[in-house]
């Protein structure tokens, strides 16, 4: 579609500053945390690593970055584990109560956030599992398995079921069938499955913040409660950090974007915005 | 993306007639063992929990309690209007952006779509940081409206409406631009060469092809950025003054602040229910433009 008239470039011309305000904010983020200032400012005044440095000299910004990372794990290891055996169980299979347990899988991303945040706080509490990053990881596991089930399913579309029955009559087990079917025409759904997982948790602030103790306070969390008084150097080493985490995973999703169809088409439906 | 040159051709299980649907009855197969891990984690760790939610809403009269209170009347009418405003920006400047990457080509839309993806990948306090920098004092937006002569003085651009309405929208851009952008690929391009053949103008191709052909898109586009909106948690605190606090925020400090747990709980019981009902409209709007395109 390479026409150039008018209006082709009256569209482009008035989409310039929507694309800007997608881009400008993320954009800054890495100059601002690289700034030769003690104040938060952009443009920035010069490169420095002091405030890098000065991040990971701080005790409380390192144990919420580790938390963070022990709570992505916890939520990915879960996440890639039910979301796939869940993907290959219901794949090419009827049967009556289907679209109910299709529904219940799906169902924690359209809950609200702020609402599983309270769900989860009140449950911890009462059944005495308070002040770790376990109940945090788990709570991230229940918001990050339905987007692995989805990337698997998608990934699953092109698997004909004529190859499994064609493996089991050739004497094929269970495992068999899962490792040599199942396993590599699940992979790129699996990994576009994790990085979710990963991204989901790494950003998720909400019930992070409602569970929270001293030892269980996570990157997002830590962020949040010094926002609200200042804009920190640290704010910002933190964000650049995030930053270039989903850089990396958006990177990698475009590659797969590129390859596959059916990662894009799921996209829509993440219903469960970090909000 | 329902882009040919994107999808690289493979063999379909579903193609082959009857054998899709012959697979699923084998005997000895214990493949329910394979959705009893996940069904058990929901029950315990989903189900439960928000059972416990429901149930401890019914506690102490809360709902009553709630819905007299006027700061939550306050946060229902913020939620309301915060998330309408929000939308109707989204819905447009995802309209536009939609457009572009409509008519770009293959190597322009992938890196658009990557620049639209971005704010998608990034965390929600990321991007209300930046916004925050950008819209403080001393920031770029205040000093390139000083220095156009704009203004004197610095105008205050955080900490108000429009400082939640800005970091919103950044947020729900992506949500806006998928919906859209899909509608807009299933219009057959034929319409637009033959209305311009017979002499349409582009605005006028616009108007009476392009516009009405991808409003199950706009309709699917709104109804999500709306139903993301409603839940809103750390853009008012950030972004926005004492009068900006949404819903969510009065969830939180009934639990954390007042340790009211069943008012806390009929808010969020009252919240889910609103987002249910949108939820199933959006699935039935979805479903009457699939019906749409068929035609």
């Amino acid at each position: 579609m390479k026409t150039t008239n008018p209006q082709q470039r009256l569209l482009a011309l008035i989409s310039i500053p929507a694309f800007l305000f997608l881009v400008i904010p993320t954009a800054i983020v890495v100059p601002v945390a690289l700034n030769d200032s003690r104040y938060i400012t952009f443009p920035p005044e010069g490169i420095s690593f002091a405030a890098v440095a000065g991040f990971f000299a701080d005790r409380a910004w390192t144990s919420a970055l580790t938390a963070s990372l022990q709570s992505a794990a916890i939520a990915v290891v879960i996440g890639v584990l039910l979301g796939a055996t869940a993907a290959i169980g219901l794949h090419g299979r009827k049967f009556p109560g289907q679209p109910a347990v299709v529904g219940l899988i799906l169902a924690p991303m359209i809950v609200p956030t702020v609402v599983l945040a309270l769900a989860f706080y009140q449950f911890f509490i009462s059944i005495g599992m308070v002040g770790s990053i376990v109940p945090i990881g788990l709570a991230h596991a229940v918001i990050a398995t339905p987007y692995v089930y989805l990337t698997t399913r998608a990934s699953l579309a092109g698997l004909n079921p004529a190859l499994v029955r064609s493996a089991q009559s050739l004497g094929a087990g269970p495992l068999a069938v899962l490792r040599h079917v199942y396993l590599p025409i699940i992979l790129p759904g699996l990994i576009s499955g994790a990085l979710f997982a990963f991204s989901v948790s790494i950003d998720e602030t909400v019930m992070s913040l409602f569970m929270q103790s001293p030892g269980a306070t996570t990157l997002p969390v830590k962020m949040f409660t010094d926002i609200q008084f200042n804009l920190t150097p640290k704010i910002a080493v933190s964000s650049a950090l995030l930053v270039s985490v989903a850089t990396i995973g958006l990177l990698l999703q475009v590659m797969f974007v590129l390859k596959r169809r059916s990662s894009t088409r799921m996209l829509p439906l993440a219903v469960s915005a970090q909000t | 993306m329902s882009n040919a040159t994107l999808e690289r051709p493979r063999p379909r299980g579903r193609s082959a007639p009857g054998s899709a649907e012959a697979a699923p009855r084998r005997r000895r197969s214990g493949w329910w063992l394979l959705l009893a891990p996940i069904l058990a984690f929901d029950v315990v760790l989903f189900l439960t929990p928000l059972g416990k939610l429901v149930g401890a809403s019914f506690a102490d009269n809360a709902y009553q309690r709630v819905l007299e209170d006027p700061l939550v009347v306050r946060a229902l009418v913020n939620t309301l209007t915060i998330s309408l405003a929000s939308t109707i920006v989204t819905v447009v400047l995802g309209y536009i952006i939609a457009m572009v990457l409509w008519r770009a080509g293959t190597v322009t839309r992938v890196i658009l779509f990557a620049v639209v993806l971005l704010p998608f990948w990034t965390g929600i306090l990321v991007k209300n940081f930046a916004w925050a920098v950008l819209l403080q004092d001393n920031g770029i937006v205040n000093a390139f409206l000083q220095g156009i002569g704009l203004t004197g003085a610095p105008i205050p651009l955080l900490h108000n409406r429009f400082a939640v309405i800005v970091g919103m929208v950044h947020c729900l851009l992506p949500y806006a631009v998928f919906p859209i952008f899909s509608s807009l690929t299933s219009i057959d391009d034929r319409l637009g060469l033959a209305a311009r053949s017979l002499g349409a103008r582009e605005g006028s191709v616009f108007r009476r092809i392009t516009l009405p052909l991808s409003m199950p898109g706009i309709s699917a586009a709104g109804l999500l950025v709306f139903i993301i909106s409603t839940g809103f948690f750390i853009t008012p605190v950030v972004m926005g003054g004492p009068g900006d606090m949404m819903i969510a925020n009065q969830i939180d400090y009934y639990a954390r602040q007042l340790t009211d747990f069943s008012g806390a709980a009929a808010l969020a019981v009252i919240l889910t229910v609103m987002v249910s009902i949108l939820v199933a409209v959006y699935q039935r709007v979805l479903k009457a433009g699939g019906q749409h395109e068929d035609n």
